[in-house]
C-alpha cells in the first residue's frame, strides 16, 4: 500500500488521490499542487486514467444538465406589461376584498341583534388582539429588515 | 474559511480538530409570498420564492456554523452536512454541521 492509500479515508469516501483528480479536473488545486499531480500523472498511467475519466463525467455531467435561463431573462418576463398588470390587478382584488370581509365582519358584530354583548366582546378581542400582534411583529420585521443580509440572497 | 464535504483536503493537512460545530436557521416568507407560491404550484415549475427561502436559510445557518467554528480558532470545516426538518408549513429549517479543523499546507 502507498503513502497516500495509507491516509485515505476508509468506506465509501472518496481517496485522496480521487479528490486530487477531481479538484484538477475542475481547475481548483493551487499551481504547485497542480504542477505535483502533472509530474506524478507522467508515471503514473492509472493517475492519468482517473483524471481522463473525470474530464469524461464533467463533459457528460454539462451535456445532461439542462441550460437555465439567465437571470435577465427571467426579469425580462416579470416586466412584461401583461404579466405584472395581470398580477396587480389580481393582489389589488385580494388584498380590497379581504379589507372588505375585515370591514364587514366589523359591521356585522356591531349590529347584530342576535349575538349578545359578551360573545360579540370576546370575538372583537380576538380579531383585535391578533391584529395588534400581527401588527407588531410587522413592525418589528421591517424595522430588521435593513440589517438582515440574507434577503440578498437569491437561491 | 475552507468548507468542505469530504474528511481531507487535498494539499492540506489538519493540525488540530475542534470536534462538532453547527448552525441552524428557521425562516419562512411573507403571506404574499407564500399566496404566490401556493398558486404556483397548481400550474407547476419552480417556485422560486421557496428557492429563494431554501438560499436564505442555508445560507445563514452556514454563516452561524462558520461563526462557531471561528470562535473555536479554526480556519476549516470538514465534513460538512446537512439536514432539514419540516417544522411549520411554509417555514424551512436548516441544519448545517460539521468538524472544525486547523489545517496548513503540506
Amino acid at each position: 500500500m502507498s503513502s497516500t492509500d495509507e491516509r485515505a479515508p476508509s468506506g465509501d469516501h472518496p481517496r485522496r488521490d480521487e479528490l486530487l483528480c477531481m479538484a484538477y479536473v475542475d481547475d481548483e488545486l493551487a499551481a504547485d499542487a497542480r504542477v505535483e499531480l502533472e509530474r506524478r500523472m507522467a508515471g503514473e498511467p492509472a493517475l492519468t486514467a482517473q483524471v481522463s475519466a473525470y474530464r469524461k463525467l464533467e463533459v457528460l455531467a454539462r451535456q445532461v444538465a439542462p441550460d437555465e435561463p439567465a437571470d435577465h431573462e427571467w426579469k425580462r418576463l416579470e416586466r412584461e406589461g401583461t404579466q405584472r398588470a395581470g398580477l396587480g390587478v389580481g393582489w389589488a382584488l385580494f388584498v380590497g376584498g379581504a379589507l372588505f370581509f375585515y370591514g364587514w365582519l366589523g359591521l356585522e358584530l356591531a349590529t347584530d341583534d342576535e349575538l349578545d354583548l359578551v360573545p360579540k366582546l370576546a370575538i372583537a378581542a380576538l380579531v383585535g388582539g391578533f391584529t395588534l400582534l400581527l401588527g407588531m411583529t410587522l413592525r418589528a420585521r421591517l424595522r430588521n429588515l435593513p440589517h438582515d443580509p440574507y434577503t440578498e440572497v437569491k437561491r | 474559511m475552507i468548507i468542505a464535504t469530504t474528511e481531507e483536503l487535498p494539499g492540506k493537512r489538519i493540525q488540530e480538530s475542534f470536534g462538532l460545530v453547527r448552525g441552524n436557521a428557521v425562516r419562512a416568507r411573507h403571506l404574499g409570498k407564500d399566496i404566490g407560491a401556493a398558486i404556483k404550484g397548481i400550474v407547476g415549475g419552480e417556485i422560486t420564492e421557496y428557492t429563494k427561502l431554501m438560499g436564505e436559510v442555508r445560507e445563514q445557518a452556514l454563516d452561524r456554523m462558520c461563526k462557531e467554528a471561528r470562535a473555536r480558532g479554526a480556519n476549516a470545516v470538514v465534513a460538512l452536512r446537512f439536514a432539514n426538518t419540516e417544522i411549520a408549513a411554509g417555514a424551512a429549517e436548516i441544519l448545517a454541521y460539521g468538524t472544525a479543523v486547523r489545517v496548513e499546507e503540506e
